[in-house]
């Protein structure tokens, strides 16, 4: 009999108690906080030590992707709490902004180390409804109500199947743990019909949940709440769904159709977001279409079953645009910098970024290939590495003008990331589940979208006042029209109440005194 | 026959009229890379400060006073005395009591609202409570498309830049269906199409169509424009610059015309009885304009006894002032920018050597240079906006050959690190990024969320390694000085207007400012103003370098200055947010000044510590008060802190403009809330260096007292809102408060509020001058803008003549009593 390792459960057993303190307690709120966030920081890198430990001298069931995630927030959640003690000073209503936060951290804590299927579902609920009070720290704020319902709406509606999922899966199988469905799943060859709907609302859950298009403006709006806010949930709440996805790998790799669903919606958003992003003018607002895409590529790489890049992924883009979010005011000081670089552009024709990505191709292929020589067992798909190396190409651009020196430059630095994807790659492939093969179609399909999206940035940057660049850069500056779609719509449906000092404009406003309103 | 042409002709007229009135009105806003302070109310300068009150509040609904509240406090703590009341009451001319004023502290008046637009009007008559509103709807559509037409560093993908704006709008319009989809105005599309090509005819055809009466044009357009603000103020910013070069831009006319399109676009041309536009018109008739009313008139009484009780501390100290004539050779003597922070350090350090002489000149240091980094393409302007650069500094180690090395060097560096930014910008790179580098920002997070205690460096050593950036120099190009006749004329320029001809000291330091603080996009609003919202380094040093030149020395000794040999000049820069002078280039000091540098460096650092100590209450950390090394720390991290959004606190509660010899005000505490500026009349007998001073720098000081004054008293159209939501557009533009809206300008709620109280009091500025009355009287006679600001109250002048002070008030000069 193999002994569980708990350790990941510090985590929400710590922001638990500093969240019960701080509502006991109010008086004190950030130290405690603080207190807190250390605590769990500490708690969880011991706790990630120990597993190591015990592995070592007895057989013990570790939950390594629990565990990952479980520092990842930890990571997350001393940086902003840190952040925002600072940050907030002198704001009206900070007692307000670190109860939601510290409950919305415990909610994420205990979620991503439950492997009970009910405990995950409610806490991802608690995650959103806590989030929810952040979002609208700012209460007389209209716009941060209106996007705050809009998310609270498709919150709703994503947890809707996943009531749907859990009742299909207890009726199947039994049991609501991931083991339970797990040991399930290995005495099937195919899935009943039950579990594929199962499967499939959860994937639903998960594209509604990571802001996937269309119903993905909620995610594009939230800058209407302080900045920590936005780091929070772009780098901690977003991703969740890939994590429940993970989760269910077993599950997901024995269902073709929500496979299929999450490449198609995944694989889309990833190429129009991205696009949309091109044309964004404020830096949140960008950063904001920029996590819409990486999201959508998460669930792609879930729906092809590479789910060691899938949490790589999630992990990775967690830090990357927390500190983005972070460091947005060194926004000015970026474009200071532009005006060093800044030495005019020279002209090419399309054939040279064609070449830019068969140099990279031969590169990372090559690498790859020199890799798999040594570690045995390893396996590296090739759509990954060839996303990777339609990703690297941009850095053989040379757009300022060829010298050899640049060349040789850019080569080293294709060659030096391609290392460390690849480390990467090995160090999650041994903490995710197994990879599933992906159908072959599936591929030919990913392919084709982001040689697509290599293309159109190639034909945007050869020809920018081209017919291409000007007939569809309406459609990318308004988002392809898909959020007022959706705004309308909850408009209609369920609209947003505002209050009367919300409902405001300049000139329409209630007898307000002067000064009442900040 | 003729008589439509007439009309026709008397109409086009009125349109010019009424679009310029409305155009002039908006002053101009840098971009935050440059952001330097501006009085916003510029445009109006030719109005009273109450008339321009009146406009503003029909017009925009803006407020020029605090509400009431605020000057409660000041009442009831007795910072305004009864003395201040009765006097601004009798200064007022109304015949209310002062009981009448104070029963009114406690009332709540309603903030102005803005006259209606037809916009408006459509909102009233929907349910804003559950449906998106036309007036929010318009600002989003007219801010996100001239935020993507102004574009250069944000976005790679941009509408059609190369027309006008207003022609690219308009075609964009066409095609754009988010506003037609949100609002469920099909119309919209439709409507666009038929508007106007050419702006002016747009305006002329949008006034017809909504019949609005000639007389109330220039209301109309005003009111339209404002709803705008914060991008008018960019195009003003556009204008500005195209007239220092002396060309025209007539891009606020096309934001005009874009604005008012949309009150056409809404216009569903119904005429009949319950149509909104009947509805508009009726209410736009009934709008009370003009009419000074009541509660604003008690604000202002408030507001001027505030600037009675400041005036009078500053007339008390003033006069108990011992007059400190310094004798003989001074050992050291120290230039410091005029700036209101300059005053807390310039007093410590002479309270501590009764032989250093300090001296108060604008923070260029007289040099109206733009500077251009060796071996890259940037260029910068270094000088107060109000000026075309005519100089150039570049750096330089001194050796051509070394230079041309490091420039090619450079180059190759400065492109490499273009091609880095481009695979972070494409997005299928992105992911990639993400793969390969993302974990790497675990430390970066890490790093950032430890206290930090980064030295204070410049960020124009990009692209250099350590060697390089020690060993190259910013020096004033010879070649657009004139060579060295040229360059011996521009350091006799700076020389005579600093006052310092003679009685050089062994050491004369040469002191720029800059603030050191992170992730902040309003940092240059915290540099120094009168070098263009950068730090004062590359304009210090030149100069250093350029009066320590011995062929410029010889060249000088013809104009008849004598600078000894044993003078040397020392480039400094003081970081304002802790505090501590960094002296430059010391290793170029001879070995006999090297016992100078060290005492003058102790010297500072004492009274950097002091400072520190005056400023620790405001920043929060008074339980550091009495202990100087924690202190120190606390100070840094500040600084270094990427989470801190009150670095420091700028130039906040500035309240005075002294110019004056320093020892008219050495030994008196000003609470760092006056420009210092040296001056001794009997070295002016022309009056020549009082009209420099009275027409930039006064200028200057007044452009950064409004801005701090309209930042807090209306921080929702010329402050820019709280920084936990600032949103950079288009890289530097500016910023938006959240999502979107309006281009926010001027100063953040944080810059001004502790959360507890403002630390800033909207005071205008008082200008005291020692100098007689004729020289003053010539200046105001004959620049119109000088007039305007005394005349129209929008500062106030005082004089010192001995020991009597006198105030200019209602066009004459008046003896203060004691």
């Amino acid at each position: 009999m193999m002994m569980e390792f708990f350790g990941g459960w510090l985590l929400p057993a710590i922001y638990a108690t500093g969240c019960l303190l701080v509502f006991g307690q109010p008086r004190h709120h950030w130290k405690i906080a603080q207190i807190t966030a250390a605590a769990a920081l500490l708690a969880t890198l011991f706790s990630v030590v120990g597993a190591g430990v015990w592995l070592h001298f007895a057989p013990a069931e570790i939950d390594s992707v629990g565990l990952t995630l479980a520092l990842l927030v930890a990571v997350l959640g001393w940086v902003i709490i840190n952040y925002s003690s600072r940050y907030l000073n002198g704001e009206p209503g900070q007692l307000r902004f670190v109860r939601a936060m510290l409950f919305t951290l415990t909610a994420v804590a205990t979620l991503v180390v439950s492997r009970h299927l009910l405990v995950i579902v409610l806490a991802w609920t608690g995650t959103s409804l806590g989030l929810h009070h952040l979002l609208t720290f700012y209460r007389d704020r209209k716009t941060a109500q209106v996007v705050a319902h809009k998310k609270f709406l498709v919150s709703r509606l994503a947890e809707l199947c996943l009531v749907l999922a859990l009742l299909l899966v207890y009726q199947s199988t039994g049991s609501l743990t991931l083991d339970g469905l797990n040991a399930y799943l290995s005495t099937l060859d195919s899935l009943p019909a039950s579990l594929h709907a199962a499967a499939l609302l959860f994937a639903l859950a998960a594209i509604l949940k990571t802001a996937q298009l269309p119903l993905h403006g909620w995610l594009i709006q939230v800058m209407e709440a302080p900045t920590p806010v936005s780091a929070l949930l772009h780098a901690g709440v977003v991703n969740i769904g890939g994590l429940v996805l993970i989760r269910l790998a077993e599950l997901i790799s024995l269902a073709p159709v929500t496979q299929l669903v999450l490449v198609v919606v995944g694989s889309l958003t990833a190429v129009l977001a991205g696009l949309v992003m091109l044309t964004r003018i404020s830096i949140k607002v960008r950063l904001a279409w920029s996590t819409c895409a990486q999201m959508g590529f998460m669930l792609m790489e879930i729906g092809l079953g590479l789910y060691e890049l899938a949490l790589l992924h999630l992990v990775a883009h967690s830090l990357y645009k927390a500190h983005a979010f972070l460091s947005a005011g060194e926004t000015v000081s970026f474009a200071r910098v532009n005006d060093f670089t800044a030495s005019g552009r020279v002209a090419r024709s399309p054939l040279w970024y064609l070449g830019a990505v068969a140099i990279t191709a031969t590169l990372v292929v090559g690498s790859a290939a020199a890799w798999e020589l040594f570690p045995p067992g390893l396996v590296l798909p090739p759509v990954g590495l060839l996303i990777v190396a339609l990703g690297l190409a941009s850095l053989l651009w040379l757009e300022p003008g060829y010298t050899p020196g640049l060349l040789i430059r850019a080569v080293l630095q294709v060659l030096a990331l391609t290392q460390l994807y690849l480390i990467w790659h090995l160090l999650f492939a041994g903490l995710a589940p197994l990879p599933a093969h992906p159908a072959p179609p599936l591929v030919a399909y990913v392919v084709l979208c982001f040689g697509v999206l290599y293309g159109s940035q190639v034909w945007l940057r050869c020809y920018p006042d081209g017919r291409f660049a000007r007939a569809l850069y309406p459609w990318a500056y308004c988002g392809f029209y898909l959020d007022e779609t959706f705004t309308r719509f909850t408009f209609k449906i369920w609209p947003v109440k505002l209050s009367s000092v919300q409902a405001q404009t300049l000139a329409n406003r209630n007898p307000v005194l002067q000064g009442e309103v900040s | 026959v003729n008589a439509p042409v007439t009309t026709k002709i008397v109409d086009d007229v009125a349109l010019h009229n009424a679009i310029a009135s409305a155009i002039e009105t908006i002053a101009p806003s840098w971009p935050l890379d440059r952001m330097i302070a501006v009085n916003p109310y510029w445009g109006r300068i030719q109005q009273t400060f109450e008339e321009a009150a009146a406009a503003l509040s029909t017009v925009a609904g803006s407020p020029l006073t605090l509400p009431f509240e605020h000057y409660r406090e000041a009442w009831r703590n007795g910072e305004i005395t009864g003395l201040d009341l009765q006097q601004a009451l009798t200064e007022s001319g109304t015949g209310l009591t002062p009981e009448r004023l104070i029963a009114a502290l406690d009332r709540k008046y309603p903030a102005p609202v803005p006259v209606p637009l037809l916009s408006d009007l459509l909102d009233r008559q929907r349910n804003l409570q559950r449906e998106p509103s036309w007036c929010d709807s318009i600002t989003h559509q007219v801010s996100q498309f001239c935020a993507a037409y102004f574009d250069r560093d944000q976005a790679n993908w941009h509408p059609d830049q190369a027309g006008r704006l207003y022609a690219s709008w308009r075609k964009s319009l066409v095609l754009d269906h988010s506003i037609p989809l949100l609002m469920q105005a099909p119309y919209i599309s439709v409507r666009a199409r038929a508007l106007a090509r050419d702006p002016v005819q747009q305006i002329a055809d949008s006034l017809a169509r909504l019949e609005l009466p000639v007389r109330d044009w220039a209301i109309y357009l005003q009111a339209v424009l404002m709803r705008v603000s914060g991008w008018a103020a960019w195009c003003a910013y556009l204008r500005w610059q195209a007239r220092l070069e002396d060309r025209s831009d007539e891009t606020l006319v096309d934001l005009l015309a874009v604005r008012l399109s949309w009150e056409t676009l809404l216009d569903d041309g119904v005429r009949c009885a319950d149509s909104p536009w009947l509805a508009w018109h009726g209410r736009w008739q009934q709008q009370e304009r003009h009419i000074e009313d009541a509660a604003t008139q008690l604000h202002h009484i408030w507001l001027r006894a505030q600037e009675l009780s400041y005036q009078r501390s500053l007339v008390d100290r003033l006069r108990t002032a011992p007059a400190v004539e310094m004798i003989g050779q001074p050992a050291v003597q120290a230039a410091f920018c005029i700036d209101v922070r300059s005053e807390v350090l310039r007093r410590q350090l002479e309270a501590r050597a009764p032989d250093i002489q300090t001296l108060g000149f604008a923070g260029f240091f007289g040099l109206p240079v733009s500077y251009a980094p060796m071996g890259t393409p940037a260029r910068r302007p270094q000088l107060p906006g109000l000026l075309a650069p005519t100089l150039d500094i570049t750096d330089s180690t001194g050796n051509p050959a070394l230079d041309a090395g490091i420039t090619r060097g450079r180059a190759r560096r400065l492109r490499g690190m273009h091609g880095w930014r481009t695979f972070e910008s494409v997005p299928l790179s992105t992911f990639a990024l993400v793969e390969a580098l993302g974990l790497v920002y675990l430390g970066k997070l890490v790093k950032r969320s430890l206290p930090g205690n980064t030295p204070f460096t410049s960020n124009d050593s990009l692209g250099l390694d350590a060697i390089q950036a020690r060993t190259v120099r910013p020096v004033l190009d010879e070649a657009t000085a004139g060579g060295v006749a040229g360059q011996a004329n521009i350091a006799a320029q700076v020389l005579g207007a600093m006052g310092l001809k003679d009685k050089f000291a062994r050491l004369v330091l040469l002191i720029g400012h800059g603030s050191q603080n992170r992730n902040n996009p309003h940092r240059a609003g915290l540099d120094c103003g009168a070098c263009c919202g950068q730090t004062g380094e590359v304009n210090a040093r030149a100069l250093a370098g350029l009066l320590n030149s011995p062929s410029v020395r010889l060249q000088l000794r013809h104009s008849g200055i004598q600078i000894p040999d044993s003078t040397h000049f020392v480039a400094g820069l003081h970081n304002t947010t802790t505090d501590e002078v960094l002296l430059f280039d010391l290793d170029e000091l001879p070995a006999s000044h090297a016992g100078d540098a060290q005492h003058i460096n102790s010297l500072l650092t004492a009274a950097g510590a002091s400072a520190r100590r005056e400023r620790a209450h405001a920043l929060g950390l008074g339980a550091l008060e009495h202990k100087p090394e924690p202190l120190l720390r606390a100070v840094r991290a500040r600084a270094d802190d990427w989470a801190q959004t009150r670095p420091e606190w700028g130039l906040a509660n500035n309240a005075s403009f002294i110019v004056a010899p320093r020892s008219r005000t050495r030994g008196v505490d000003l609470e760092g809330r006056s420009f210092l500026h040296d001056y001794d009349h009997r070295k002016d007998a022309d009056g020549s260096l009082l009209e420099l001073i009275m027409t930039a720098p006064m200028i200057v000081t007044n452009w950064i007292n409004m801005q701090y004054f309209a930042s807090t008293v209306d921080n929702k159209r010329y402050g820019s809102g709280n920084k936990t939501l600032h949103n950079v557009v288009d890289g530097r533009i500016g910023v938006f408060e959240g999502n979107g809206g309006d281009l926010r300008i001027g100063l953040p709620w944080q810059s001004l509020h502790d959360g507890e109280r403002w630390l800033h009091t909207p005071l205008r500025l008082t200008v005291v001058i020692e100098a007689p009355r004729a020289a003053i009287d010539r200046v105001i006679a004959r620049h119109e803008n000088v007039r305007q600001l005394v005349h129209n109250r929008w500062l106030y002048l005082m004089r010192l003549d001995g020991d009597q002070i006198e105030i200019y008030r209602d066009r004459r000069w008046q003896l203060l009593p004691r």
